[in-house]
């Protein structure tokens, strides 16, 4: 790893470790609260055990020519495998908590391990981590390939990886301490927003570099997607996160926002997290691994581009829809609904342009379940982008709104569409990236597509149903005119349910370790062959590649 | 002419811009206004602010997460008026830094929570809930009980808020480290300041029952009794009482 | 304060409208003008053959 740095890169990159190291010495010796202290040990340990890192491998050999010729990889491989165990951390959370709402003694008399204090170590874990993680990996690989330009530097994929999941650290360890601003999938304090921003800012310059440095004129529609997804959200992040620290000794600030205000702010940001974090990010990540993994260009380009100005445009105005009759105003309201039901027009041709190109290559989806990952991710997206634009309709969110209807939606989307993409496309990367030909068992990804499906299923049915029955018990009059249920009643009716969502979760989180075992033995064995000769090119596509240039001169 | 796209991706920070832009304008269509709406948030004159030991029991409803489970935000819908009282009005959350309307109820709304139960059934329900409600899956929050409050840098947290525009008095900032255990300690001389400067209704009482020491679930017990009576402008509303009919 | 509202408010229900009719219009236009077809028919194809080295 720090072998392939240049000298320079290895003298700089123990810089800013050193850099890091004080400002997080000295938040622990001066802060005055004690989580803020914690957090300062945090960031001087990451930085201390990073820079023995940097030391053990300082006075190897620089890298000889030959490795600015290639794509830089490795930053993609770590992130492959850091998304991995973020994925199966914060899923195995993500089911503790699923059982804690059926078996609530299961909290021990422990702060940290209550369900207040472990729901945003789950979403963080999973948006933030396995998602980020992926997303970063991923788009390191695609906009590299599809430059046909290497990365600038060596440095800075590596901070930007360090420093992503230096935030992830910070914000999951807080919650378990109780460091939390409360703005759900935005609770990490002031002093991680502030270093998100910058880790932000390096990434986005990364990627401009790589794009400057193409040979491809076109900038291939994938990189369209994860630049929305990296500007969009930073505007998302910084704008939310405004807040003043009590001190800069403190770790606890209070939002510049207030009230309704702060309502319209929070959720603007929440539902285009959704949209381009959890969206755009992973709508380039299948226009560039879907039409790979099946030898097929995409079905319509076109289509993507009229898709990708759809998206970044509607998205923007349907945060409104969260606060269906709250104090909110109503046009506002209004407004939320109806780009909510528009934005089913671009969802809808990006799902069916990927189903269509796989037109002529169902075989491919019948024998390849990597491929199926992909295919079923898109059928999820479709779905969901319905189901969302249907709930956004006021009535409709009359009833749905505060219920388990709305956890089961964006989980259709989260375990659905978000998880089986990225599963798909690791599965599709770890044999290119390790040259491999194919993954260590192919079956095992079966066995993990069919769980990760299975449970997918049994989560959203589970909570479809319960949330419709809490949404109408709780309106339900009696022949006398008053209510008929009491609250505790409809409580008492989603047992079931909840039980049934824990196995669901469980299904899926044992998908994922076989994923990592999977992913683990496969790149064993591309160690252990690491003396014999390298795979030039995965197998996959180079013959639909040849046939395609066959047909161009013809 | 219409290489212009073409040309845009060519420079790839051009079409960044564009994205920003293109991106930006719904935030700033619906979010704008409301700030600068008058009728965004209606008066309330008899609004007060929270003391610093309702504030203190705020910040620990954030900490433990309750916002995931409890909403704060009674819509304006026939079911939740009748369930929960009156719908929540912009005003009653206008000094909430950040609001916690929620969005997902596993248990009840609380938005009007406050005088509901006595502070008896609250520390034993914050014990274990369900020695009240059999049914219960609320985790048991016996750590509050044992954590005493550390007020020792109060003043700070008023000032912050004093600066993103609740308006507390720099008297209230100045006591505030006083005033967060004169408001449990009743019998203290320091509830006096507190009446004064918070207001006659202000609760002073021992709110967990335990006068030895001024811990955690003093505070949130403070603030969940306070939640829906910071004002009385949603039960004067208008519309609310034609909603609720002739009594 | 109103007034400056009442603009906003109506600058969003005007406006609003006529950016996204003519945002629509020029994405449309552009992504279906005949002389673009090619361009995007490479750039569709392109990752199908990208190589394991970037070009020199």
């Amino acid at each position: 790893m720090v072998g392939q740095l240049t000298v320079n890169e290895r003298k700089l990159a123990f810089l800013i470790l050193i850099l890091i190291a004080v400002v997080g010495l000295a938040m622990a010796i001066t802060g005055a609260d004690k989580l803020f202290v914690v957090h300062g040990l945090i960031i001087f340990l990451s930085a201390l055990g990073t820079i023995f890192l940097v030391i053990s491998g300082y006075f190897l050999p620089p890298p000889d020519i030959e490795n600015a010729k290639h794509y830089y990889d490795d930053p993609t491989r770590a992130g492959i495998i850091i998304a991995m165990v973020w994925a199966v951390f914060a899923m195995f959370i993500g089911d503790w908590v699923a059982w804690l709402l059926a078996f609530p003694e299961m909290t021990f008399d422990a702060a940290w391990a209550s369900f207040g204090r472990l729901r945003p170590v789950h979403t963080t874990g999973i948006i933030f981590g396995f998602g980020g993680n992926a997303l970063i990996a991923t788009s390191f690989h695609v906009v590299q390939r599809t430059s046909r330009a290497r990365m600038p530097d060596n440095l800075s994929p590596w901070v930007v990886i360090f420093g992503y999941n230096l935030f992830c650290l910070l914000a999951v360890s807080g919650y378990f301490i109780g460091i939390t601003q409360s703005k759900e999938y935005a609770e990490p304090e002031w002093y991680a927003d502030i270093w998100l921003v910058i880790i932000w800012v390096t990434y986005f310059i990364l990627y401009l570099r790589v794009l400057a440095r193409r040979k491809e004129p076109h900038i291939y529609v994938a990189n369209w997607y994860y630049m929305a997804f990296i500007l969009v959200v930073a505007i998302l992040h910084i704008v939310n996160n405004l807040a003043i620290p009590i001190s800069l000794m403190h770790a606890k600030s209070y939002s510049a926002f207030s009230g309704v205000q702060d309502a319209m702010t929070q959720w603007w940001y929440g539902h285009n997290a959704v949209a381009f974090f959890l969206t755009a990010g992973f709508l380039g990540m299948l226009y560039y691994f879907l039409p790979k993994q099946a030898g097929r260009p995409i079905y319509s380009y076109r289509m993507s581009i009229v898709g990708f100005w759809g998206i970044t445009f509607f998205y923007m105005w349907a945060g409104s829809h969260h606060l269906h009759y709250t104090a909110l105003p109503t046009w506002v309201q209004t407004l939320g609904m109806t780009f909510s039901a528009m934005l089913l027009i671009p969802s809808w041709i990006a799902a069916g342009n990927a189903l269509m190109t796989l037109n002529g290559a169902w075989h491919k989806v019948r024998d390849d379940a990597t491929l199926r990952f992909m295919m079923v991710a898109a059928v999820f997206y479709g779905l969901s982008t319905f189901e969302g634009s249907f709930m956004a309709i006021r009535p409709v969110n009359a009833l749905s709104h505060y219920t388990d209807w709305t956890i089961g939606h964006v989980h259709a989307g989260a375990l659905g569409w978000v998880a089986l993409i990225t599963f798909g496309a690791i599965y599709a990367l770890v044999p290119w990236l390790w040259k491999q030909k194919r993954m260590y068992s192919p079956k095992l990804v079966e066995v993990h597509f069919w769980l990760a499906l299975s449970g997918t299923l049994i989560y959203v049915f589970s909570m479809w149903n319960s949330g419709i029955i809490q949404g109408l018990m709780w309106r339900t009059y009696n022949e006398s005119g008053t209510l008929a249920y009491s609250f505790v009643q409809s409580m008492v009716e989603m047992h079931p349910y909840y039980i049934a969502r824990a196995i669901g979760g469980l299904f899926f989180l044992i998908g994922a370790i076989v994923g990592c075992y999977n992913i683990w033995m496969t790149v064993r064995s591309a160690r252990m062959l690491a003396g014999a000769p390298e795979f030039e090119t995965p197998d996959l596509g180079i013959a639909s590649a040849q046939e395609i240039k066959a047909g161009e001169q013809a | 002419m219409f290489n212009f796209h073409y040309r845009l991706e060519r420079y790839s920070i051009r079409f960044a811009i564009l994205v920003v832009i293109v991106a930006s304008i719904g935030g700033f269509v619906e979010i704008a206004p409301l700030f600068t709406i008058d009728e965004t948030v209606e008066p309330a004159p008899d609004m007060r602010v929270y003391t610093p030991l309702e504030l203190a029991g705020r910040n620990i409803y954030i900490r433990e997460g309750c916002y995931a489970c409890h909403s704060q935000m009674i819509r304006s819908l026939r079911d939740e008026v009748e369930r929960y009282g009156p719908y929540s009005l912009a005003a009653e959350s206008q000094y909430d830094h950040p609001m916690l309307w929620g969005s997902k109820r596993t248990g009840p709304d609380l938005a009007r929570v406050g005088g509901k139960y006595s502070d008896y059934w609250h520390v034993v329900h914050m014990n274990n809930p369900r020695d009240v409600v059999p049914e219960s899956v609320m985790p048991s929050y016996r750590w509050l009980g044992r954590n005493e409050l550390e007020p020792a840098d109060f003043d700070l947290h008023l000032r912050a808020q004093q600066k993103v525009g609740v308006p507390y008095t720099d008297e209230m900032v100045a006591n505030a480290i006083n005033d967060l255990s004169g408001q449990a300690n009743p019998d203290g001389k320091r509830a006096e300041g507190v009446l004064a400067r918070y207001g006659e209704a202000t609760n002073i009482r021992d709110f967990d029952g335990d006068p030895t020491k001024v811990t955690e679930l003093d505070a949130l017990i403070a603030y969940l009794q306070i939640l829906g009576r910071l004002t009385e402008v949603a039960h004067q509303n208008p519309v609310m009482k034609k909603l609720e009919g002739p009594k | 304060m109103n007034f400056e509202h009442e603009m906003l408010v109506g600058f969003a229900k005007s406006y609003g409208l006529f950016y996204l009719l003519a945002l629509s219009l020029l994405v449309l236009v552009y992504t279906y003008w005949p002389s673009n077809k090619k361009p995007f028919d490479r750039a569709a194809r392109s990752i199908i053959d990208d190589e394991d080295r970037p070009w020199e």
